[in-house]
């Protein structure tokens, strides 16, 4: 019987596993995670399920029995030390040896640690499963004040949760605005507006240096002289791929696992998808790395159409979501430099689309609670051609109509 | 028991459009698909979001928030996150008057 093995048990992993037997694959369906629960959705981490107003059972991502009925083999809180891509076989912590014909690599990724004297210290934290955010939720529950370092989509998240909560909280960013990287300046100010409206103290601009404390974290120490008393603190500085499964294999690891736009690898039957995988995008002609819920679903299904040989280019177009507070932040597209950004609705009301635009083509789009445009925006990005700037901005304008009719 | 509860004008949703009414406090969606009315729940069954405000193409409306897709005929989720599906609703057109059982 043929036998397809997914290691990692997270979004792109149990996706494709779904998608096997979707497609009518009836042999060995193996799902290793390294996590000891059912996969669930890690989207309400740093959300819903960080306020305690989600309970664990509405994060999972499929009831139980729906492993049991497609008859898809679980290994919870498995970790593989070994893969012989040659030999096909894949040995687990506890000394098991999985015989496989195919495999996916979906581990996803690790949360980047910055060498910060006291980064260790007890109180100190970073979320990215759930028993990171049950550690989190028990400190935030004693109350106090909480740094966040790092205003990313995380960090961001969480600093938004925690004054949600009745915590203190101030968040020390290096760049000039949260989300500067990924949103830019004018675009950030909204986003930092938005927190500061909400009570969080920002500190642009300034970097943690140390974490002090006896025994616990005490405070925080930043580059421009501050010392910020608390009670817990969380860093949120992103993600590395999680590749050291094919570590020593033939494998192309380059920012990831190195794959084609039908998630192989340079390897016959090795596959990657989700965090993990640095594919090529047919849309923009260039390979990239994302980190997106949306892609872990609809990347993992399409790995596993390619495995069962029914593959096609996977030419999504990136999107994610960001809740903080009341506002519904989205973002689509393929983050490049842009030469240009028009603004449709209003950044002061906090109700808008920005398109992010280079030599006349939109590149990206990011909405604050404009979801329903937001969608209608696809489509103009998968075309890749120019738009004119000022129906864009135009209100009236019906963004269906703007997106040539083949896209 | 079920009865008809008449809750808008029919000629009030252009078609291809969605409005949001209430009965008895439920928030509940209203659509034109090419001159035939749906009406099904307004919330979204992942994170409360109004449908109303989503989009809708043919048949199929798409969550503004995290752009789940219901089948507005038969409450079926299409895609997550949600994992839920809605209520749908029986719907009838009484003169201009658009009815919903409920």
């Amino acid at each position: 019987m043929p036998t397809i093995a997914i290691v990692g048990a997270s979004l792109a992993g149990s996706s494709a596993a779904a998608t096997l037997r979707e497609e009518g694959f009836d042999g060995r369906v193996l799902l290793i995670g390294a996590e000891p629960q059912l996969p669930y959705d890690r989207p309400p981490l740093s959300k819903n399920y960080l306020r305690g107003t989600t309970p664990f059972e509405k994060t999972l991502l499929r009831p139980p029995e729906f492993y049991r009925e497609r008859d898809i083999e679980m290994r919870l809180g498995s970790t593989v030390v070994k893969v012989d891509p040659e030999k096909r076989m894949l040995a687990l912590h506890d000394g098991e040896r999985l015989e496989f014909d195919q495999l996916l690599v979906a581990t996803g990724g690790r949360n980047r640690r910055f060498p910060i004297p006291g980064l260790d210290l007890p109180g100190v934290y970073d979320l990215r499963t759930v028993a990171d955010a049950d550690r989190i939720r028990e400190a935030m529950a004693r109350g106090g004040r909480a740094v966040v370092v790092g205003m990313g989509f995380i960090g961001a998240e969480v600093a938004a949760s925690m004054r949600q909560s009745g915590l203190e909280v101030v968040a020390v960013e290096p760049f000039r605005t949260p989300l500067y990287r990924a949103l830019g300046e004018e675009i950030g100010r909204v986003v930092e507006g938005l927190h500061r409206d909400h009570g969080v103290e920002m500190l642009l601009d300034d970097a943690v240096t140390a974490f002090e404390g006896s025994g616990k974290v005490e405070r925080v120490i930043t580059r421009n002289g501050r010392r910020i008393e608390c009670n817990l603190a969380v860093f949120g500085l992103g993600i590395e791929p999680a590749t050291e499964l094919v570590a020593g294999t033939a494998v192309r690891v380059d920012n990831g696992i190195v794959v084609d736009d039908q998630c192989r690898t340079n390897v016959p039957g090795i596959f990657a998808a989700g965090d993990v995988a640095n594919h090529y995008h047919p849309v923009c002609g260039r390979q990239m790395r994302v980190e997106h819920w949306q892609n872990g679903v609809k990347q993992g299904a399409a790995a596993a159409r390619s495995m069962l040989g029914r593959g096609q280019a996977y030419d999504e177009v990136h999107w994610f979501w960001s809740d903080q507070f009341d506002a519904n932040i989205q973002y689509a597209g393929f983050h490049a430099a842009w030469d240009r950004i028009v603004v449709r609705g209003s950044l002061p009301l906090r109700k808008f689309l920005a398109f992010y635009l280079t030599e006349g083509r939109v590149e990206s789009v990011v909405a604050i609670n404009q979801g329903r445009d937001m969608r209608r925006t696809l489509p103009i990005i998968k075309a890749r051609v120019a738009v004119d700037p000022a129906r864009l901005e135009d209100p009236a304008v019906d963004l269906r109509t703007l997106a040539p009719a083949s896209a | 028991m079920a009865r008809f509860v008449t809750v808008a004008k029919a000629d009030s949703i252009q078609p291809g459009q969605m409005i949001k009414v209430e009965i008895d406090n439920l928030p509940v969606a209203l659509a034109n698909v090419g001159g035939t009315f749906y009406a099904f729940d307004d919330t979204c069954t992942h994170e409360d979001c109004s449908l109303a405000d989503g989009d809708l193409v043919k048949t199929v409306v798409t969550c503004p928030c995290h752009f789940a897709d219901f089948d507005i005929r038969t409450g079926a989720v299409l895609a997550p996150p949600a994992t839920v599906p809605i209520n749908v609703y029986p719907v009838r057109v009484q003169g201009n008057d658009l009815q919903v059982e409920f």
